[in-house]
């Protein structure tokens, strides 16, 4: 799957998991924060991604604060997704 | 009014099955945490469990207790209930009397049958007979057939603060005259649905907890049941009185759905309005039986407040390295170790503890030991930002 | 949506689901999370808490409230044999997830709580909140109920008999004679307070009674009226529960026969459906019988010559066991 696929497919993902009824996925920016700012996602939003990349894509991250680490932005989710992705 | 006094108590945990038991337990600094033996489960082997050593069959021979739909939540309820009636001197009469209240807790209820509940659940599977029983109200409502009870039975949930709630309900029920006596207290059993619950947050340590210790991990999830007698001082007059409960407060964090504020906001207000409540200052408490549960949120939080409210912090420790989390059942039980504490005048070692959270410096009671104590605080603190807290009195 | 209690939503299913407004009081970032119960019980709360000075503390009564989102971690339990699962639905399944969820949009830190007792659960919560406001006159709390249609609780009280076999409209169900009724869903919430002024009704007593005996339910109904009906004032309506199950009507007929032939008797679960908490939206439709001084036809049983409407006395019977009795003035 092509990049910018995969993240489109993510942001798509994201927006359902989490239920952000409010949010066009078009409309989340790559290098959009997904925590704090930007998108304001707090602790339980962390665990449910981390989840969802374990569910969608065989990517394991044990440990949530490990996964604050990944989950900064999508760039950064699609990038690790490539690399550890087993589905 | 006068003083709110217990004149009776029963309890039962994974460290006794009777208050005796307890307190030989609690003194020998035992920990009750062991392998998950009662249902199958994927985390039998990594997740240790306060689990009471006596099978659902065996409570049931134990109690007398067959009827269809009986879960193990009930029944531990009822092995505390029985303790607690034969031990008080209430007569029948009493206990089936209008003005005789039974205020219970639980926020597992009958969901410990998980798997009956989720099939139960679904439109086109046969009902169990479990069918009446999940809601955290049928095991009230079982006492109170079980025991003819004829005054107002009500059932709180606030999380893991629920039955401090419901000792909180059954004395202001007292005061304001609409009960003359009051059993109040709590029961929760294991389950799956909370042990995989409490995991999906990842606040489950796999090893034994470590309330209040720098390298803490989480907690571990326990079961039990305890209530106790409340009544006003003048009507206890040749009976036992075990201590009184002076104070209590219930206060709200309002910060997130399952952690603390950073100010530890409804931890503070519930401690310092317990306190008002009690007309007694910070530096009058001996003792708090902490919400300690080892995860990385309360302890800090609760010890940041402990320390803004007492500047010098009371001795304290937490139980729940001994019990485990027993939830709806938590604040009952704690709330008896507290009496035990006024009654033999003694403390229990805080146990599975080595060094302090670096920020706080704070260290729990290590040893056991003799002491002169008059007032304890209990705090209970749960998920939703329920915070509450309980002052016992030397009787 | 303009409120007209005249006009009646006909329902016809044994299931009536409430009418959910758009909750724009609610932030999208924490609506998105709320399971039904959550956001029907903060839904009904925010306007209230928006157009009044901050409560001192937020009293709820629920028995099912969270139970959609246990069925549903209870599902990924199963779906993952305990794998990796997410969360949310465990934090939000807590039925005190309602009560904490208006506090924290409220940022309430005053006295929380939330009774479960079943049918008796909002009796309990007026209960607490009458002891708030003897413990602390000048204060006032939010105090409401809400339960949500879910499959958790559909099921099991449907495989346990309580809902009609046949598909039945709301409109009817009085009539049908046959065991079950139609489950229904909603949040009623108030503000209340130890002051008169300003005030739409004042809750003059409220008392329970847990038994079968529809006698000991009589005699506890007319001492309840006794002791706590005002000297020399009689009870203008009766508003029950209600709810087209056969089963139950010797309590409501037991009911009637206390109050007499000069009260008017109204019904009211024809518009919430049967829910443990239903009495709260009984309350809801008495404080507006008694703003307005008028009863809509649709919920009249029996229309007794009356000049004004003051004391309505609400009677509420959950599952035949759980008796509720309110007193309420306006």
């Amino acid at each position: 799957m092509e990049t910018a696929q995969l993240k489109q497919q993510l942001k798509k993902q994201i927006v359902e998991s989490l239920n952000l009824r409010s949010v066009n996925p078009d409309d989340i920016k790559d290098d959009e924060p997904l925590f704090g700012e930007g998108l304001g996602l707090d602790s339980i939003d962390s665990i449910e991604l981390i989840v969802l990349l374990n569910r969608q894509y065989g990517v394991v991250i044990e440990d949530p604060k490990e996964g604050r680490k990944v989950l900064v932005d999508i760039n950064v989710m699609a990038d690790y997704i490539e690399k550890h992705r087993t589905r | 009014m006068d003083r709110i006094v217990v004149t009776g108590m029963g309890g039962i945990s994974a460290i006794g099955t009777t208050v005796a038991e307890n307190r030989t337990s609690l003194i020998k600094g035992t920990c009750g945490m062991g392998r998950l033996e009662m249902f199958p489960s994927k985390f039998s082997d990594t997740l240790p469990v306060a689990e009471i050593k006596l099978s659902t069959e065996q409570l049931k021979e134990k109690l007398n207790a067959f009827e269809p739909g009986i879960t193990r939540t009930t029944l531990l309820a009822l092995h505390a209930m029985k303790e607690t009636i034969a031990g008080s001197r209430l007569t029948d009469e009493q206990i089936s009397s209008l003005d005789t209240a039974l205020i219970g807790a639980s926020t597992v209820g009958g969901m410990c049958m998980t798997d009956e509940m989720q099939r139960d659940a679904q439109k086109d599977t046969p009902g169990s007979e479990y069918l009446a029983s999940y809601d955290c109200g049928s095991t009230y409502m079982y006492l109170q057939k079980r025991y003819s009870l004829n005054g107002p039975v009500n059932t709180i949930n606030t999380a893991c603060s629920s039955s401090a709630n419901a000792i909180m309900f059954g004395a202001r029920l007292i005061r304001s005259g609409k009960a003359r006596r009051a059993i109040v207290g709590g029961a929760d059993s294991l389950a799956k649905f909370t042990i995989n619950g409490f995991n999906s947050l990842h606040i489950l340590s796999p090893d034994l907890c470590t309330p209040f210790d720098e390298e803490r991990k989480g907690l571990n999830l326990g079961e039990g049941a305890a209530f106790l007698i409340l009544e006003r001082e003048e009507d206890a007059t040749g009976k036992k009185i075990y201590a009184s409960l002076s104070g209590y407060a219930n206060a709200n964090d309002a910060y997130h759905a399952s952690s603390l504020s950073d100010e530890g906001i409804g931890p503070y207000k519930a401690m310092s309005d317990a306190l008002v409540s009690a007309k007694l200052d910070p530096a009058q408490i001996d003792f708090i039986n902490a919400h300690g549960t080892g995860t990385e949120n309360n302890d800090k939080l609760e010890s940041m407040a402990m320390l803004r409210l007492f500047g010098k912090v009371p001795a304290f420790a937490s139980t729940k390295a001994n019990i485990g989390h027993t939830l709806g059942a938590s604040g009952a039980i704690e709330a008896l170790y507290c009496i035990l504490n006024l009654e033999e005048q003694e403390l229990y070692p805080g146990i599975n503890f080595k060094n302090p959270i670096t920020e706080t410096g704070l260290q729990p009671l290590r040893m056991y030991q003799k002491a002169k104590l008059t007032h304890i605080m209990s705090n209970s603190f749960g998920f939703g930002g329920n915070c509450s807290s309980l002052i016992f009195s030397k009787a | 949506m303009e409120l007209d209690l005249n006009k009646l939503f006909e329902q016809a299913d044994t299931k009536m689901l409430a009418i959910e407004p758009s909750y724009e009081d609610i932030p999208p970032g924490i609506l998105r999370r709320m399971g039904k119960a959550v956001r029907m019980g903060a839904g009904a709360a925010m306007p209230i808490v928006k157009n009044n000075p901050k409560p001192d503390g937020i009293i709820i009564a629920t028995a099912n409230g969270g139970k959609e989102d246990c069925v549903k971690f209870l599902n990924q339990i199963i779906e993952y044999d305990e794998g990796l699962l997410t969360p949310i639905n465990f934090v939000q399944s807590t039925p005190n997830a309602i009560a904490a969820q208006i506090g924290l949009l409220t940022k309430n830190h005053g006295y929380n709580i939330t009774h479960l007792h079943l049918g008796l659960a909002f009796e309990f919560a007026i209960i607490d909140a009458d002891m708030m406001l003897s413990e602390n006159p000048l204060n006032s709390y939010l105090l409401g109920a809400v339960d949500d249609i879910s499959s958790y609780n559909y099921n099991f009280e449907d495989k346990n008999g309580w809902y009609k076999k046949q598909a039945i409209t709301n409109k009817t169900f009085y009539e049908i004679n046959s065991p079950g009724t139609i489950a229904g869903e909603g949040a009623a919430m108030f503000l209340v307070s130890g002051k008169r002024s300003g005030s739409v009704a004042k809750l003059l007593a409220v008392d329970t009674l847990h038994n079968e005996d529809e006698f000991l339910m009589k005699e506890k109904l007319q001492d309840f009226i006794t002791k706590y009906l005002p000297a020399g004032e009689r009870v203008d309506l009766l508003l029950t529960g209600e709810n087209g199950d056969s089963r139950l009507l010797k309590y409501y007929s037991a009911c009637e026969s206390v109050v007499k032939d000069n009260v008017s008797v109204a019904r009211f679960k024809h518009i919430s459906g049967e829910y443990p908490t239903a009495t709260a939206m009984g309350l809801w439709l008495c404080c507006n019988i008694l703003q307005n001084q008028s009863i809509p036809g649709h919920m009249m049983k029996y229309a007794a010559p009356t000049t004004r409407y003051k004391n309505v006395l609400i009677y509420n019977n959950h599952r035949g066991t759980q008796h509720s009795f309110i007193l309420a003035s306006g």
